[in-house]
């Protein structure tokens, strides 16, 4: 049991770091604007883990606790948390990173539909191609 | 075009391996494999609810609250405003967008429509939950807020967007609620300077109890239960500000077609 828990969480820590690489590769590879976002979502919900079990420890006694004071009225309560709490500063890092996540996904959500509605397609590889003040997309002239 | 495939598929293992490699060996720190907290994380939790070191202390049982709010107020009032920066270029994408009442079918079924009914106004009120009991229990301004505008996305799918129009939520009194929400969180910040000011006494940005040189401080305790002084108002105000920019966003997101697509042609996009 006690070579288990390591072995599982370095598991855990290798399958976060394939999860990113994915999404990299979906952000860079894939031609379509909707498919970035879909990865660089995948690949800040994988970097918010990864930041959530980096705050994580094995206790030796218990089960690891959230880093809430519950018996506050006693002097000793700090402490007692201190020997089972996990660590608090990834988790305060990781709200605010989601939230304004969302919003700035909503952003390029956004920004692709519009590009979408004036030129007909969200593939970068054929937005190039497109002319300045040409809004149709030449089928002929797309090089795939 | 194969041989290019084959190059990026093992330059994504090689990536992989390596970053696992390089994080495994210490690249982040200490692996969590560990049973000591980290020194700075012990410090946080001995002093977020410590009556003895009051100088030090957010007075607040929450952790992550007191962090967010107090420990790195600064830093979190930033990232505030990137988000409402993000929800404002959102917003102006769709500058002179005007909802079109009539265009749709109204919406869902009737069954839909009254499990909605019903629904949202538990989701509110579980959103005004989380936001109230921020300081006390997980939870806070960010997740109840974030809840808070679940409904109003429910609403948006179940009936329609003229629905919503005709009820009143629209951009300008969304906008109004944000920058409300926003202001109340800079005139917290301040508060305590303008009262020292006032009274002729220290005090610092984003202060909430008492610190060293400066007296100044909120009051930590309502009947007996903590309130961790400014907590209360960031959590209160935020909440007010993440539901309604993330409603605003939501909505204009989903302007229709017809809304937009004259929009576009009027600013002249060729």
């Amino acid at each position: 049991m006690n070579e288990l828990i390591p072995y599982l969480l370095t598991v855990v820590f290798v399958s976060f770091v394939i999860n990113l690489v994915i999404a990299l590769y979906g952000i860079f590879a894939r031609p379509t604007l909707v498919k970035k976002i879909i990865a660089l979502t995948i690949f800040s919900d994988s970097l918010n883990s990864l930041a959530i079990f980096v705050g994580y420890r094995v206790v030796s006694r218990g089960v690891p606790a959230p880093p809430v004071v519950v018996n506050y009225t006693n002097p000793q309560g700090p402490a007692q948390l201190a020997r089972v709490a996990v660590d608090p500063l990834p988790q305060a890092l990781v709200l605010t990173a989601i939230v304004i996540g969302l919003a700035v996904t909503l952003f390029m959500v956004k920004v692709t539909m519009q590009v979408h509605r004036v030129y007909g397609t969200t593939s970068v590889r054929k937005l190039e191609h497109i002319e300045h003040g040409n809004k149709e997309v030449k089928e002929e002239g797309v090089v795939e | 075009m194969r041989v290019t495939d084959l190059v990026v598929a093992a330059s994504i293992v090689a990536l992989a391996l390596l970053l696992s490699y390089a994080m495994f060996l210490g690249g982040i720190g200490p692996v969590p494999v560990r049973s000591e907290l980290r020194t700075l994380a012990l410090n946080y939790i001995l002093l977020t609810y410590n009556p003895a070191k009051i100088v030090y202390s957010a007075l607040a049982p929450e952790g992550v609250t007191a962090i967010v709010w107090d420990y790195r107020g600064l830093d979190t009032y930033f990232e505030t405003a990137v988000m409402f920066l993000a929800i404002i270029s959102v917003v102006a994408l769709t500058h002179g967008c005007k909802v079109k009442v009539g265009l749709g079918k109204g919406g869902m079924s009737l069954i839909v429509k009254t499990t909605t009914r019903i629904l949202m106004p538990l989701i509110v009120l579980a959103g005004i939950s989380i936001t109230m009991h921020g300081w006390l229990t997980p939870g806070g301004g960010f997740q109840g807020g974030a809840t808070i505008a679940v409904a109003t996305v429910l609403a948006l799918v179940t009936y329609s967007i003229d629905t919503l129009a005709k009820h009143g939520i629209r951009k300008r009194v969304l906008l109004a609620m944000r920058s409300t929400g926003l202001i109340g969180i800079a005139l917290t910040a301040v508060a305590l300077l303008i009262v020292g000011l006032v009274v002729g006494a220290n005090a610092y940005i984003f202060q909430n109890q008492e610190r060293v040189g400066s007296p100044l401080a909120f009051p930590a305790y309502f009947s007996g239960t903590p309130t961790g002084g400014s907590l209360l108002f960031y959590n209160l105000f935020e909440a007010f500000a993440v539901s309604a920019g993330l409603s605003l966003a939501i909505i204009v997101t989903s302007l229709r077609e017809e809304e937009v697509k004259e929009t576009l042609r009027g600013e002249g996009v060729e």
